[in-house]
Parts: structure tokens; sequence; C-alpha cells
């Protein structure tokens, strides 16, 4: 009974010490998440310590355990695997290591990790001593992993974060241009970013750096100040921003802008400065730019509004079809006489000025472009504006074949001034033409005076000869002799009128004004000469020619030269009429290769005062004269883009010297 | 009167077809004609005593005809001008004739015109010859008096009496009668009357 006591105490005490290792395994289990399992491959029952139960979301020891259970809980992605290796590995001798995933009732997800080893209730051991039969048991642990996965991954997610986080970081350093640096104030120690080397012109593989040499590259003109503001930083506490220039090491200068904080510990001591230096040169220069096209925008726009005014041309853009205006320049307003300051005008406000006899024929041009969709032209209408002024404009649209039906882009402009300008000139030059031809009629008069005598004279004599002629042959005999003389002088003396006529024929001879033909100037000198031969001895004047072999020929209408030299010759004559004296023809070709005529008098003189006056329309001295001549002369010689002048003579008289271009154009 | 002498037409015309065509009009009524292209030229030639006249144009390069008259009249030229000119005005012709002009023909003239006024102007001409040679006369006649006879036939041609002569003189009266008779008879004067009308043609070539 004793020993059957000490025995049974034994065994108690004995189960007592497997009942508490058992509950220290189970709650090192329980602890470590690890629980263990036994697989009897014979049967396929599966014996789950409480752990695993617990592990596998069931309460401990909640029913028995199957293998078709436990594949069951196996997730669905794993399960094929996790079997499929197990006999292979336990063939292979190795004992299997596996991490897997569960299911749980509850559908959590958890993973663990099994480590699996064989077990033999009794070891078949064969002939040759090798165990056969395979395993009969399986033993294992699985141990739940999910949390310490988690931990982990969350952990490589972290490092992989701040690593991306360190590339952005560093990435938007290169991308703004902007470093940081931190500047143990206590060891005088520099950090920089690699961005920063960089911004300086150098490489981070340069090595470390010191106040002395970022001293040295701030601009000699900037450094006082850059280091004064961060001693001011350090004192204050206050942020230091400075911008100033640094000088790379291949002298280019860049502009930077630099921020520093300083960093103190608990007593209160400046420690570090940390701060960032932004490469803002190209931003700078950027915005320069931008300033400068702005201000030249602006200049642009006043420019233009300015050569909007002085042209009279507005622009503007609208829609005709909505009748809305888009843009509508301040000329436009002006144009239409609104005024500009007073705030936006409508677009029926414009509408309305155009005047009534207009109105319709202005839409018709606009409707017809709108529905066509082309550009259109408005060349003249008028418009009344609010205050009554009548004016008159021209339009003309661009359509934007982009844009809606009726929209359009265009100017506008007041041609009123122009048009009343152009009726002006023609009234003048047709006043000037009136002019000109009443001063040819007046010379012509004035040459066919001149031209009577020179017929009277031949015809004076041939009658008189044919006289004689007749009292010869009334002799007895005839005097056949002398009656053939004067036949003969009677020929002779016709023959010189019928020359007079011819020369004063080609003279009239007048053709359209714009003819225009090569003229031999020394044949016309010629010819005037002779014309006013006559003319000039009735007033006891010589006229001498002193006319240059090289005098050029020069491209002119007939009609035109002739009247230019008679009235310069008829002018001078006047001058001398009551006192006689001398005329003077005078050409050469000038170093211009220009034909220069000058036609002297020794008569009374030009008027006191300005030689120009002369030239003046109505100015005339002759109680006949329209005063005329010498006006319709510049006229003709100006017009051939020549030029004539009036100058004094040294001793009596004056001078009238004319221009004309070798080749000159006759105008249209 | 010396009927040797034929008479001469001068012409001063620049246009050598009248000038040819007037000399030989003239010449083909029998007279002497002569022709110059200036009035210069005319005045050079050395005149001679025949009677003559002269055609001039009115318009002549150097100096116009109707100063060319007044230069003969100013040299004591007297010879009569028929004006001939291509373009005559009134005003011109006015002029012209109030300087003793013959006569003022346009051009063109008929030629019976120009004839008759040349026959007219040497008519003038013999007239004004025979005057002259007449004054010449009584001029000579003039001369011979001695100074108390030409103041005695000066008084005597004024209309005074012998008397009055006498005490304006302060001689007498008898005496007056002496000096009277004896210029009457050198003048070769019948009457009184006539003696006056010798004292009128030789006033202009006395002094005054």
């Amino acid at each position: 009974m004793t020993a059957l006591k000490r025995a049974d105490e034994e065994r108690q005490a004995l189960a007592r010490k497997l009942e508490e290792s058992n509950a220290r395994l189970e709650e090192a289990q329980r602890v470590a998440h690890v629980g263990h399992w036994e697989w009897d491959l014979e049967t396929n029952e599966v014996v789950w310590s409480d752990e695993t139960y617990r592990i596998f979301g069931l309460k401990p020891q909640e029913r028995p355990m199957e293998l078709a259970d436990v594949r069951g809980m196996i997730h669905p992605d794993d399960r094929e695997s996790l079997f499929g290796g197990v006999d292979v590995d336990l063939s292979a001798g190795a004992y299997p290591v596996a991490e897997f995933r569960i299911v749980r009732p509850s559908g959590e997800v958890r993973t663990v990790h099994a480590i699996t080893s064989k077990r033999w209730s009794a070891p078949p051991v064969d002939s040759n001593g090798t165990a056969s039969g395979g395993a009969r048991r399986l033993f294992g642990t699985v141990q739940d992993i999910t949390e310490n996965k988690r931990v982990a991954e969350e952990r490589q997610a972290l490092s992989r974060d701040l690593q991306e986080s360190n590339a952005r970081l560093e990435q938007a350093q290169r991308l703004v241009h902007m470093g940081y640096y931190e500047w143990n104030l206590i060891t005088g120690r520099v950090t920089w970013s690699a961005e920063l080397y960089r911004i300086y012109g150098l490489s981070p593989q340069d090595g470390p750096i010191d106040m002395a040499l970022v001293s040295e590259m701030i601009h000699p003109d900037d450094r006082e100040r850059v280091f004064r503001e961060s001693d001011e930083a350090i004192r204050s506490g206050v942020p230091a921003a400075a911008e100033h220039r640094v000088v790379r090491p291949d002298g280019e200068v860049r502009t930077v802008h630099g921020l520093g904080t300083v960093k103190r510990n608990a007593a209160g001591l400046a420690f570090e400065m940390f701060g960032t230096v932004q490469d803002i040169t190209d931003r700078k220069r950027a915005e320069d730019a931008l300033q400068r096209s702005q201000l030249e925008l602006r200049r642009e726009q006043a420019y233009l509004a300015e050569a909007q005014s002085l042209t009279h041309t507005g622009s503007w853009a609208a829609n005709f079809h909505t009748g809305q205006n888009y843009h509508v320049s301040e000329e436009i307003y002006r144009l239409h006489g609104f005024d500009p300051g007073k705030g936006p005008v409508g677009a029926d406000s414009f509408y309305k000025t155009i005047h009534p006899d207009d109105e319709s024929f202005v839409w018709g041009i606009i409707k017809n472009a709108n529905h066509a969709r082309t550009d259109f032209e408005i060349p003249e209408y008028r418009i009344c504006r609010p205050d009554g002024a009548i004016r008159t404009l021209r339009a003309i649209g661009h359509h934007n074949p982009s844009g809606e039906m009726g929209e359009y882009v265009g100017i506008t402009m007041d041609i009123t001034e122009r048009k009343r300008a152009e009726a002006e000139r023609e009234r003048l030059r047709q006043l000037e033409a009136d002019l000109a031809r009443v001063n040819r009629v007046n010379m012509m008069g004035e040459l066919a005076a001149a031209l009577a005598h020179e017929i009277k004279q031949p015809i004076t004599a041939s009658v008189t000869s044919a006289n004689a002629l007749m009292r010869w042959l009334a002799y007895d005999p005839p005097d056949l002799d002398r009656a053939r003389a004067a036949a003969s002088r009677i020929e002779e003396d016709a023959n010189r009128a019928a020359n007079v006529i011819d020369s004063l024929r080609s003279f009239y001879k007048t053709g359209t004004p714009t003819e225009r033909q090569i003229i031999d100037v020394k044949e016309i000198i010629e010819q005037m000469s002779g014309l006013l031969r006559g003319e000039a001895d009735r007033h006891t004047i010589t006229i001498y020619s002193e006319v240059d072999p090289d005098t050029p020929n020069i491209l002119a209408n007939p009609v035109q030269l002739q009247q230019v030299f008679m009235n310069l010759m008829l002018n001078a004559i006047e001058a001398m009429k009551d006192i006689g004296g001398t005329l003077t023809i005078r050409s050469r070709i000038d170093p211009e290769n220009r034909l220069f005529v000058s036609i002297s008098d020794t008569g009374i003189g030009l008027p006191t005062g300005s030689a120009e006056q002369v030239f003046e329309p109505f100015h005339t001295t002759k109680p006949q004269g329209t005063g005329m001549g010498l006006t319709i002369t510049r006229s003709i010689v100006e017009s051939y883009g020549g030029r004539v002048w009036a100058t004094a003579n040294q001793g009596k008289g004056a001078t009238f010297n004319f221009i004309l271009p070798y080749n000159a154009e006759a105008p249209v | 009167m010396k009927p040797a002498a034929a008479p001469t037409v001068f012409i001063v015309d620049d246009d050598g077809g009248v000038r040819r065509a007037v000399q030989d009009l003239v010449e083909s009524v029998g007279l002497r004609a002569e022709s110059f292209a200036t009035g210069q030229e005319f005045l050079s030639k050395k005149r001679t005593s025949e009677p003559s006249c002269l055609v001039l144009d009115v318009r002549l390069p150097q100096m116009s005809g109707l100063d060319f008259q007044r230069t003969l009249a100013d040299i004591g030229m007297q010879i009569p001008i028929i004006f001939i000119t291509a373009h005559g005005d009134i005003p011109m012709s006015v002029r012209a004739l109030k300087s003793g002009a013959v006569e003022f023909l346009t051009k063109p003239f008929r030629d019976q015109d120009l004839l008759d006024a040349i026959q007219q102007a040497l008519q003038r001409d013999r007239a004004a010859r025979a005057q002259q040679d007449e004054v010449q006369e009584l001029h000579g006649r003039y001369l011979a008096l001695t100074a108390r006879e030409r103041a005695v036939m000066g008084m005597v041609v004024a209309g005074m009496l012998s008397k009055q002569i006498a005490s304006e003189i302060g001689i007498s009266e008898a005496t007056v009668k002496i000096h009277r008779g004896n210029v009457m008879q050198k003048m070769q004067a019948g009457s009184l009357i006539e003696l006056v009308r010798m004292a009128d043609k030789l006033r202009p070539v006395l002094p005054q």
C-alpha cells in the first residue's frame, strides 16, 4: 500500500508536473500565438492544442477535428500548394516549413507559419533496419504571424515611403532649384543638400563645405548684407529671407533666394541654422521679361490707340447676328461721336448712327456676308453723330472662320476729311487745267499777234512785187527781165509766208496733253526764238541763244514744253517792252544729267522782296495779263519732276531757270 | 530851180523781201531808189541836193522808225517820211503824222497809195527845197545890210513909223528914211508887204 501509495503519489506528482508543464506550454503557446497539432496519417484524425483552436478562430477543443475540416479552413489559394508539398518533403526526409493563410469561421484571414515533423507510434523497422510504411503521424506547430507580418509589411512600406519621399524631395529640390543647408553654429560645419551644390555650380562630390567657401561664392556686392541679415536672424530669432547673387566657379552669376530659421536648445542657445536656398535666376529673368513685355504691351497699346486716333481708324470685334460687341476701341467711340470716358455704349447705339439713306445698303452688305460667312467691305457710308454731324465712314470686316455665324473682327475709318481733300484736289486740278487752257489760248492770241506781223512782211513783199511786175509788163516794150525778177521774188516771199504759217501751225498742233514724245530741245528753242523774234523786234529786243550742243532731248508733251518756253520768253519780253534790251536763252545738260534752261532779260527785274511771288497765281504786271503764265509754267515743270525758279541779275533784269529730268515721265 | 536833179526814194526796212519789192516798185515808175536795212546805214549815206523822200518801216531792229524820225529832226535833216508798218495802231500813226510824216501805210498796202504818197512827199521836198533856196537867197541879201539897216528893217516889219524909229534909235527921221530905202533896195523888196513876208521867211534862220 505504501509502495502503491507512493507510486500513486509519485504518479500524482508526475501528473501534477505534467499538468503544470502542459499549462505552462499552453500559456507559452498562447503568449507566442503558437499551437501544436498531430495528424494521424492512417485515420486522418487531427489533434489540436487549445492555441491551435484559437488561431483557427475556434474555441479550444470545441470539437474533434478531421483532416477534411482542416483542409476546409485553409485559404483556397494556398490549399493545393500546402498539401501538395507535404508528401514530397516528407519522402525527401525534410521537415517542411510552410507559410499559408487560413480563413476563420468569422471570415477573417490570418497568416500562419507551420513547422512539421514526423512522429512514429511504433517505429516499424525492416530487416535492413530501414523504417518502412512511412510516417504514421505528423506532428507540428502552427504560429499566427499575421501581426508580425503586418508590422513587417508596414515597416517595409514605411521605409519604402521614406525612400520615395526622399527621392521626391530630391526631385522637388531639383525641380524648383531649391536646396537646403544645415549650419551648425557651434562647430561651424555646414551640410548641403545635393541640389544646393548644383545651385552653387559645384557637385556633391566636391566635399564638405565651410562658411569661408560660402562667403567667397556670394557676390562681393551682396556679401556683407547677407551676413548682416543672417547675424540679425540668429540674434533676433526672426527667420531671415534674403535675395542675393552667387558667383559660380565658372563665373556665371545666379540670383538666389535664401530662407533660414534658427534652432535653439532648451537653454535658448542658437545651435543651428537651417535654411533653404532657391535659384530664382530663371524665374527672375522670366519675371523681368514678363514685366518688360507687359510694359511693352502697354506701350504698344498706347501706340495703337495713338495710331488709331491719328488715322481716324478704330477696331472692333462683334457678332452681327446676335448684335453683340466683343471689343470696341476708343477710337470707334470717337468716330461715332460717343465719349469713351462715359462708359460702354451698346451695339444698337452704334447701329442707330447709320444715316437712314445708307441703312439698307450697309445692312445688305453685312447680312450677305453673314450668310455667306465671308469678309465684307463697306467702301463708304454716312453716319449721323449724336451731335448731328454727318461723317463718312468706311468699314472692313474679317469673318472669323472658327467663330459662330456673324462673328467678325474689323476696322472702321473716318474718311470724311480724305473725301473732302480728294474733292478739293479734284477741284483744284480742274481749275488748274482750266487755267492752263486759258493760258494757252491767251498765249496763242499773243503769238498770233506777233506772227501776224511775220506773215504780213512776206505778203507785203509779194503783193508789192506783183504790182511792180505788172508795171514792168505795162512798159512798151515790156521789161521782161525786171518782170521775171519780180515774179521770182513773189515766189520766194510766198514761200516765206507759208513757212511762218507752218511754224504757227506746229505750235497749234495740240494733241492730247498726256501725249509724250522725245523732244529736241535745241529745235524747240530755235522754233520759239523764231516765233517771238518779230514780237521782240517790235519792242527793240534782241534774242540771243546760247545752246550747248550737249543739250539733252527729253521725253515730254511738246505742247506743254512749248508753253513753258513761250510763257518764260513772253514774260522776258514783257519785262523789257518799254525799254528794249536783250533776251538770252541758254541751255545745257547739268551735272545730274538734267536739262537746264535759263532765260535772261535786261528788263525791270523782279519785284522787291520775294522772287517767288512771281509764281503766285494772279500775280501780274500786265494790264491784260491773267497772272497765271508763270504759275502754269511752274505747274507744268513740276509735273515733270522739274523745278523752275527766278533770280535777279547782277546788272539789270531777271533770269528764269528751269530744270527738267532727262528722262522725265509725264504726269498721268 | 535846177531841173537836172532826179528825185530819189530812200527805203529803210529790215525785211529784205519788202525792201527789194518796194525798191522795184519805185523803180518801175521811173524813180531812183536806194534801200537800207537799218537807219544807221541810211545816215551814213552822203546826201545830195536832189529831191528825195524816205519810206521807213516803223519796226526796226535797233531803233523804232518813230525814234529814227526824231533823230533825223534832231540832227536837222529834213526829209519827208512815209511810214509803212505791219501792225500800226492809231496812236502810233497819229504820233507819226504829228511829227511831220507824209503818210502812214499799213502793210500790205496798195501800190498806188504808196506811189501817191511818194509823189506827194517828193513834191513836199521840192517845195521845201525851193523854200530853203529862197530863204538862203534872202539870207544872203540880209547879210549885205549894215547893222543899222538891219535894226531899221526889224522895226519897219514890226509896223513902226519912221518917226517912231527915229526917236527910238535917236537919229533924225530923214536918216531913218535913207536907211529904209537902202533896206528895200538891198532886199529887193517891191513893197512893205513883200518885205514883211521876207522877214517872216528869214525869221527861223535869224538869231532872236
